[in-house]
């Protein structure tokens, strides 16, 4: 019990003290037991206040504290770091608001407004009656760090963390690197290839010490929490040889030979690939590898190539980590069936699908052996829905759209665009690609969400309607030979990932950050970062910047060797735990495990997992669970204090 | 339903300069205009129109003759897409489509094929001249008797069907029902812009422009009537003559600024000049000074013994006549005020 507080009550200018009689509450706080001293100050957060504070805990040598004045939102730690300086462990600081809650909530009523902030001051004082000295924790981590994702982020961002010295895990779950970057031929702003940039990149991390890729590998178990994740990963099998020398005719032979035809989902199923498959010639790393699902094992390409082993097994392996960063990028928004004639009228593609179609295609450009000349692009497809659930705008479309049509023109001058959108976004550097478009010519037409274009085949035509808002919305109309939906970002479909790692999914079904501006890499699970398009639409710039910013975080995280975290979390009183599981159940972090403990078994509560946010306690039936910072005699003392 | 049609843009490139891609739709031409109003909404409109390909709206239209060019619009583009030039260019391109001869589109987008015209009437007078034994009376009196008969045949076939296009296409085509004395309460329209030009003085900066303008427009008509009813080459009454001079300095003059301001683009209005537009100004400038001359040589009793000025002299005119006016920029003079006619009908209607 402490019984040398020191009180201070603040006008805050005369946004308290205007309805709340300051005098007052000083008078009813000196009247309590254990206070000793009390002040009521102008502005309790000026720097001679504080140093005032400081003075009296000092000379008083108090042994509590308690500011009556704002939110512990604006100042908690303010008045803590005068305790810290002043030799008083922060912890035995309490914050009363009795400005948000008292003076500005009940500016009609003063008298009221002066009664319920004496109230809260009595429960403050009642509460840091019962304080404690608490430290922070400290944790020991490992400097090594899980990548999930070998895209153009997770690549990026390992190369990173590798450079400062960070042991890199990069796990990659299909069989190549590079992720949606290396599906796109020529990027906007820079007119590099995806692939040169992967290709760069893979080069980079192929010859760094530092850095262990995983292709095929997927996340399977975890085990610990910040600072020492265990985790199991799963390694498909490729089924080539791990030694096998790169015979490249000898392997194109055996693609040739294979007889399993499956849809190329790299080309977004606009053609056909083999079991055992390259994406593209460069494709890293250089082996092929074999589609366990599509692979039937008839063992033709075994015949002709030496090096493929069809009874490799699935293989699991184990690492430890300080910290996990997951860069597992988006899909394209796949349109429902009938969605401006998507699957029903032949002639309409996704924008991702007519990017591969592009780069397939040499001389004439041709979709179903059709020549086209005019292409209708949609935007805003599966994105900025009103009645669907994406309502956010993905970014990059707009973009994409614009520079794939200025592509298109440039390779066939003959071509028109006609671009069916909702408003065109080309924000920053990129509105210089729109400039471009329309000078080339390329057509641009608007309508509102609740009228938008309609396509319809017209005999051997299909036909794009829209009513444009920019030439009075007038009917219009084009015959395309090709519609190009231009598809935004959806995520992933998370195959296990996201209950392993409890990762928070926001309503968007994107990983959800902390705080967008603040903290915008971290998730509330303390070790788990997120970076790249995972999170939100992104494009590729500002992929890569996220992937940066989540490794500098993955840094100052693991290299120190030790994390600090705040003391604020549960204790299980052994005595009185009875195991019923229930507080398991209750835990949003599982940071609660089985142990035993004199002969039975009781609860423990994981320290560097245990994010004190108190959902256990009401559970228990035994009362068995204190919240530190927060435990029953301090919230019952003060409860007693505000109600009496 | 109007169809896109993405090749007109192209056809309207042949008449002049095309960066109205570049728009953007953003309105501010619209904006900035001091002729626009809720009644005529240029020159956004018909910036939208040629982007789209939607001829028959710009052929129905009377938006392109109501701009008169001050350049507004071009200086606060932010796009640079340049909707005066562009207003320009479908002046130009809605003169080949009144005409019925189908002539003046040739003439104006291909600058071979208007060098080849100029070179063959040029070749024609002097092959006539040589006919005549290059007898300067009765060439002279030929020549006053083409003035004559050319400004009788040029409006009857050529001009006033055009001029029944264009009324076709902005009135009857598009349906609209015009009570016939609504022809006649708003005639007096056509005459005050046709002589006043007085739209002009609704662009910000032109009180100037449109002063040298109307002296032109006067001085050319009158130095019309001067010589082909009051026989300027051929009289003896002081005033006849000095009246001509008059005249004629006032147009070679005027043309003169108008060309050099032309070659230093130093207004928006003169930054951008297709052949038409030169042929124009600089065969005014011709007609008015070759005149002037040749009166003087008539007056210094030189002209006997230098027929070759006057032959220069009529080979302008019959150029100017049988080209210019009627296919060339010479008929902006009628479809402009023309325009101002039927869009106050329209506006009554």
């Amino acid at each position: 019990m402490k019984n040398k507080i020191g009180v201070y009550v603040c006008m805050c200018g005369s946004n308290i003290s205007d309805y709340v009689d300051v005098e007052k509450v000083k008078a009813e706080a000196e009247k309590i037991d254990g206070v000793h001293v009390v002040k009521t100050t102008m502005f309790a957060c000026a720097g001679s206040t504080q140093q005032e504070i400081e003075d009296d805990i000092k000379e008083q040598k108090l042994d509590a504290i308690v500011v009556a004045s704002c939110s512990p939102k604006l100042h908690l730690d303010t008045f803590r770091n005068v305790a810290q300086r002043a030799g008083l462990n922060k912890y035995n600081y309490v914050q009363v608001n009795i400005r948000e809650q008292g003076s500005w909530a009940h500016s009609d009523n003063p008298p009221l407004a002066t009664e319920k902030a004496i109230n809260l001051v009595k429960g403050g004082i009642e509460r840091v009656k019962h304080s404690k000295e608490l430290t922070p924790i400290k944790i020991p981590s490992v400097n090594a760090v899980a990548v999930v994702g070998a895209g153009i982020s997770g690549m990026r961002a390992a190369l990173e963390l590798a450079e400062v010295g960070t042991t890199v895990h990069l796990i990659e779950r299909e069989y190549f690197v590079g992720g949606r970057t290396s599906q796109w031929n020529v990027l906007f702003t820079t007119n590099e290839t995806g692939q040169e940039v992967i290709t760069r990149l893979y080069h980079q991390i192929n010859s760094h010490p530092k850095i262990t890729l995983y292709t095929g590998t997927e996340i399977i178990g975890k085990k610990g929490s910040v600072g020492e994740f265990n985790l199991t990963l799963k390694i498909k099998p490729r089924y080539i040889k791990p030694d096998c020398k790169l015979d490249k005719e000898k392997f194109e032979k055996a693609i040739e030979a294979c007889p399993v035809e499956v849809d190329d989902d790299f080309n977004f199923n606009i053609t056909k690939r083999k079991a055992i498959y390259k994406n593209y010639d460069s494709e890293f790393p250089e082996i092929p590898a074999i589609d366990h699902e599509a692979c039937n094992k008839c063992g033709e390409c075994v015949k002709i190539c030496d090096d493929i082993d069809l009874n490799q097994e699935p293989q699991e392996t184990n690492i430890t980590v300080g910290a996990i960063q997951l860069s597992t990028g988006f899909n394209p928004y796949e349109p429902a069936k009938g969605e401006f004639g998507y699957g029903e009228i032949d002639n309409v593609i996704t924008l991702q699908q007519f990017k591969r179609l592009i780069e397939l295609n040499g001389g004439k450009l041709k979709y179903k052996n059709k020549e086209i000349k005019n292409i209708a692009y949609i935007y805003c497809v599966g994105s900025r829905q009103i009645d669907g659930p994406n309502k956010y705008c993905s970014r990059y479309c707009c973009t994409s759209a614009i520079h794939t049509s200025i592509l298109v023109k440039e390779k066939y001058p003959e071509i028109n665009n006609f671009h069916f959108n909702r408003g065109i976004r080309t924000y920053g550097k990129q509105e210089k690609l729109y400039h471009e478009a329309s000078e080339a010519g390329d057509i641009f037409l608007q309508s509102f969400e609740e009228a938008p274009p309609q396509v319809e085949k017209s005999g051997n035509e299909t036909i794009v309607k829209i009513n444009d808002i920019l030439t009075e919305k007038e009917e219009l109309e084009v015959s395309a030979d090709l519609v190009v939906l231009v598809t935004g970002m959806v995520p992933r479909e998370y195959t296990g990932i996201v209950n392993i790692l409890k990762v928070p999914i926001g309503r968007d079904k994107f990983f959800n950050e902390i705080h967008p501006k603040l903290r915008p890499v971290e998730t509330v699970i303390d070790g788990v970062l997120i970076s790249g398009a995972c999170q939100a639409p992104l494009n590729i710039t500002e992929s890569v910047k996220s992937a940066l910013a989540a490794a500098s975080k993955v840094s100052t995280l693991v290299s120190s060797g030790e994390i600090e975290l705040e003391p604020t979390m549960a204790i299980v009183h052994n005595d009185r735990c009875t195991w019923c599981d229930k507080c398991t159940e209750a835990c949003p972090y599982d940071a609660i495990s089985k142990i035993k403990y004199e002969n039975k078994e009781v609860a423990e509560v994981s320290k560097s997992l245990c994010k004190g946010c108190g959902m256990c306690l009401p559970v228990c039936p035994e009362n068995a669970i204190d919240l530190i910072g927060y435990t029953d005699i301090e919230m019952e003392s003060m409860i007693e204090a505000l109600i009496h | 339903m109007a169809k896109i049609n993405p090749d007109f843009a192209k056809e309207i490139f042949k008449y002049g300069n095309g960066d109205f891609h570049a728009c953007y739709n953003c309105g501010n031409c619209t904006a900035v205009c001091s002729l626009t109003d809720e009644h005529n909404s240029f020159p956004r409109k018909m910036v939208r129109a040629s982007v789209l390909g939607l001829d028959e709206k710009i052929t129905s239209s009377l938006d392109p003759w109501l701009c008169y060019y001050c350049g507004d619009c071009a200086t606060t583009c932010p796009r640079e897409a340049n909707p005066g030039e562009l207003m320009m260019s479908l002046r130009r391109w809605l003169t080949a489509k009144y005409d019925w001869t189908g002539l003046s589109g040739l003439l104006q987008k291909s600058l071979l094929f208007s060098l080849f015209a100029f070179i063959i009437t040029a070749i024609g007078v002097i092959y006539y001249s040589a006919f005549q034994n290059f007898n300067v009376e009765i060439i002279m009196h030929h020549g006053h008797l083409f003035e004559m008969l050319s400004i009788a045949s040029v409006f009857s076939f050529i001009l006033l069907p055009n001029l029944f296009r264009m009324w076709y296409f902005v009135i009857l085509k598009p349906g609209i029902k015009v009570k016939f004395m609504t022809y006649i309460k708003e005639f007096q329209e056509l005459l005050i812009h046709m002589f006043t030009q007085k739209r002009t003085l609704g662009c910000d900066d032109n009180q100037l422009r449109w002063f040298m303008h109307l002296i032109l427009v006067f001085g050319y008509l009158a130095l019309l009537f001067t010589t082909v009813v009051l026989d300027w080459f051929g009289t003896e009454n002081l005033f006849i003559i000095l009246l001509g001079y008059i005249e004629s300095v006032v147009i070679f003059v005027i043309t003169f600024i108008f060309v050099a301001s032309r070659i230093q683009k130093n207004k928006e209005v003169n930054k951008f000049s297709q052949p038409s537009d030169w042929f124009f100004v600089i065969w005014l400038f011709l007609l008015g000074l070759t005149a002037f001359i040749v009166r003087i040589f008539i007056d210094l009793d030189l002209i006997e013994s230098n027929l070759w000025m006057y032959l220069f002299h009529l080979i302008v005119l019959v150029q100017w006549a049988l080209i210019i006016v009627p296919f060339g920029k010479w008929t902006h003079f009628l479809y402009r005020s023309f325009a101002m006619y039927f869009a106050k009908i329209k506006q009554v209607v």
